[in-house]
């Protein structure tokens, strides 16, 4: 285990001439690239960290979800700034990004979803009904709970949640009727109701 | 009950927290940053080849980000494990002459010989500077340096990850003989000596 992965050395030294103008034409063209992802971020950041919340039920893992997506896609910036949907693009990464931690706590654990008896009287917005879905919604396989997510609280077509988790457009139909109807089963009226 | 659901939804997340997304961002932009450089100095060392034939070993990769880079030297696992070299240090270890140096641990090495051998490191007067890395911490930068390639790194667990004592010598000429003396001690598995500059991370590895 001597082998250490080794790197080129930077360019070092004073920058003259053609190098330097080069030199500040990358500097400038960070900027911009830089100034672009903040805004891409600054519109994104909410309603990932939301969408990945109801995929994990934990705020703070769904913040670190969030910012793994947004680091994974300023390292691919240049190649996908143009020509990708970067709305879906950020899904894609952070449902990757969910499907893997979900594989590898089921190695060492195995996540039961605790469901309350009744979740009150059903008055909304009781902290008892909120937490109800979202432990619903963790009772459900992850790749359903994908597809309610993305479908029902983020809103996108049944084309688009096939493109972002690379399914078809059946399996996304399938699984959504799966997991609306087992969803209903565990929420009972409170749930139909609304 | 489309509507409704969404309405459903939306009440489950209002307890959200919210966080900056300003500083979402700048984090992103130096965490990304490292990776784009590391793939860059990756592909020029010639060994991503390598990576992408030991993350096929290991198991299906999901989404990868960037397509295969041209065949080069293989790359084992274990080396993708290894701390990077700090750019401005020299890129081969060397023989004699070392500033900085990396004594690895052995991979099942103990508490005892972790405990004893930072003690005689940090008596030794040849050793200026010593930090101590566990397999946690090392786990953690190993996850950050391959946060791209997550099936890579849930199929790798800290306990496969080695300690490590990174150090500074007070003077390169005693490297050869520090060398020789460490070896041969208890629970050291190599030492690894390279020629940084003073501003270099101690050890010479980031």
């Amino acid at each position: 285990m001597t082998d250490t992965v080794t790197s080129p050395r930077p360019v070092e030294g004073p920058r003259t001439g053609a190098l330097a103008s080069w030199s500040v034409g990358r500097r400038r063209a960070k900027a911009a690239r830089d100034e672009e992802f903040t805004a891409f971020v600054e519109s994104a950041a909410t309603r990932l960290r939301r969408s990945a919340y109801l995929m994990c039920r934990d705020w703070h893992l769904a913040q670190d979800l969030t910012q793994q997506t947004f680091i994974k896609m300023y390292a691919a910036w240049d190649r996908i700034r143009t020509g990708t949907n970067l709305e879906g693009y950020s899904r894609r990464v952070l449902m990757n990004l969910v499907f893997d931690q979900q594989r590898r706590r089921s190695g060492s654990e195995i996540v039961v979803a605790e469901l309350p008896d009744r979740p009150g009287d059903g008055t909304a917005d009781t902290p008892e009904l909120r937490l109800a879905l979202v432990d619903a919604l963790a009772a459900l396989s992850v790749e359903d709970r994908a597809v309610l997510v993305l479908r029902h609280a983020e809103d996108h077509s049944v084309d688009t949640v096939a493109t972002i988790l690379g399914v078809s457009v059946s399996v996304v139909k399938m699984r959504t009727a799966r997991a609306l109807a087992r969803l209903r089963s565990l929420l009972g009226e409170d749930f139909e109701d609304r | 009950m489309d509507a409704d659901l969404r309405k459903h939804f939306d009440r489950a997340v209002s307890d959200d927290p919210g966080a900056d997304a300003g500083e979402m961002a700048l984090a992103a932009i130096a965490q990304g940053g490292r990776m784009r450089r590391r793939r860059r100095q990756m592909a020029g060392a010639g060994v991503a080849a390598g990576v992408v034939v030991a993350l096929a070993v290991v198991g299906g990769v999901s989404l990868r980000p960037e397509p295969a880079e041209p065949a080069g030297p293989p790359m084992t696992v274990a080396a993708a494990m290894m701390p990077l070299t700090a750019p401005s240090c020299s890129e081969k270890p060397v023989e004699s002459g070392a500033t900085d140096v990396v004594v690895f641990l052995i991979p099942d090495s103990t508490d005892r010989q972790s405990s004893a051998l930072g003690s005689t490191l940090r008596e030794d007067a040849r050793v200026a500077d010593v930090r101590f890395e566990n397999r946690q911490q090392a786990w953690e930068r190993f996850r950050t340096l391959w946060a791209d390639s997550p099936d890579f790194v849930s199929s790798v667990s800290p306990k496969q990850l080695v300690e490590s004592f990174r150090l500074r010598l007070a003077d390169p000429a005693q490297y050869k003989a520090f060398r020789a003396e460490y070896a041969t001690m208890d629970g050291v598995g190599s030492i690894v000596g390279r020629v940084c500059p003073a501003s270099a991370p101690v050890g010479g590895v980031q």
